[in-house]
């Protein structure tokens, strides 16, 4: 006989090995907190988009001197625009996040079902890096806009001859590479971890096709 | 209205839980793990059940929601550290002709089902619930030719455990 034959036979038995929940187990059951991936999933995008708000609104609130400098950068076209342009970011991110997450449905076949999650996944990737990559442009920017604004400042870099500027710059570059691939690297963890059995599935499901 | 909902899923539930444990024994090594997950996949097809409309059968729409909590959705609990690990042994009940080498056979069965990867488990379990390709194919999103071939390599690798 066939080994599955065999299991199958085996496996159709009446069992009653396996403990009778009640209706009342069950009620209980309901109202128990769920520990599925999508759910931690969706506290990091939430925590996420929290996170780089914060991030942008707090020194706002924290200095009156920086409060007036950012209402007299609004006056430059090119900050309001990116300003504009940041909060619009968002908008557009928690709209596609909202979509990805209803389309997340447990009554999805297996692989389509994955495929959701993993582009819900790459929603909040792409949000993660745009804001790595704000970060890494506001930095000459900022030095820039100091530059132009802060007499101050104008007059200590005008004082530095090209080889401090160039010190100057590959400092800033570096610590703001460094920030950046550490912070990279952050992401990376946490999504592995928190995905890696579905990745490993999701290959394994994709195997199958060729 | 909500009452009434939740009065009629749980009654399903509690009548067809068998399916349930069943993905639970095939994914789990150990008790506590059993009944997490068994928790975790009445919640969410508790959260689904409002979308079951009845054109298919409550058992198998059941074994979608449950291999998709047990293969993906599922995130295993911390607290798992100090349970002892099934026998397989346990997995037998005592058949009332008892054949040892049968036992013996379905022992080391049942430990070879547990070394298949989650998606191998999956093809199985719809298998020895008497699922037809079709189903398997459309519950799991591949194509019936290729559930085919994968369960036929399925069984070949059982052999060979089981025949080293």
């Amino acid at each position: 006989m066939d080994e599955l034959d065999l299991l199958k036979k085996d496996w159709n038995k009446d069992k009653s090995e396996f403990k009778n929940y009640s209706d009342s187990d069950i009620y209980t059951m309901l109202h128990k907190k769920s520990s599925s991936i999508v759910k931690t999933l969706f506290y990091i995008s939430i925590a996420e988009l929290v996170f780089w708000l914060l991030a942008s609104i707090l020194p706002y609130y924290s200095s009156s001197t920086f409060q007036e400098k950012l209402e007299a950068s609004y006056a430059n076209p090119l900050f309001l625009g990116l300003s504009i342009l940041s909060y619009l970011v968002i908008l557009i991110f928690i709209y596609l996040l909202y979509k990805s997450y209803k389309a997340i449905s447990s009554t999805d076949n297996a692989k389509k079902l994955m495929e959701n999650i993993l582009k819900t996944r790459k929603v909040i990737k792409y949000y993660v890096i745009y804001n790595l990559i704000m970060i890494f442009l506001s930095i000459p920017l900022s030095l820039y806009f100091e530059y132009n604004e802060n007499q101050e400042f104008h007059q200590q870099i005008a004082e530095f001859s090209t080889n401090q500027m160039l010190v100057l710059y590959g400092f800033v570059v570096v610590v703001a590479g460094v920030f950046l691939i550490l912070l990279w690297l952050f992401y990376r963890l946490i999504y592995g971890i928190l995905l890696k059995r579905l990745n490993r599935n999701y290959v394994e499901i994709k195997k199958l096709e060729v | 209205m909500n009452k009434e909902l939740e009065h009629s899923f749980v009654e399903l539930l509690q009548k067809h839980q068998n399916i349930v444990h069943k993905v639970c024994r095939l994914y789990t090594n150990n008790t506590d793990a059993h009944n997490d997950l068994f928790q975790e996949i009445t919640i969410q097809l508790w959260r689904a059940y409002p979308k079951f409309r009845g054109d298919s059968k409550f058992s198998t729409w059941m074994y979608r929601v449950g291999l998709n909590t047990a293969i993906t959705l599922y995130r295993k609990s911390k607290r798992r550290i100090t349970t002892q690990e099934f026998d397989s042994v346990e997995f037998k009940i005592k058949s009332e002709e008892y054949d040892d080498t049968e036992e013996q056979q379905l022992k080391v069965l049942y430990k070879a089902l547990h070394q298949l990867n989650d998606i191998e488990k999956a093809l199985v379990f719809l298998y020895l619930e008497d699922k037809d390709y079709r189903e398997i194919s459309k519950t799991l999103g591949i194509s019936e030719v290729n559930a085919r071939v994968k369960m036929n390599r399925v069984k070949k690798k059982l052999k060979t455990i089981l025949n080293p």
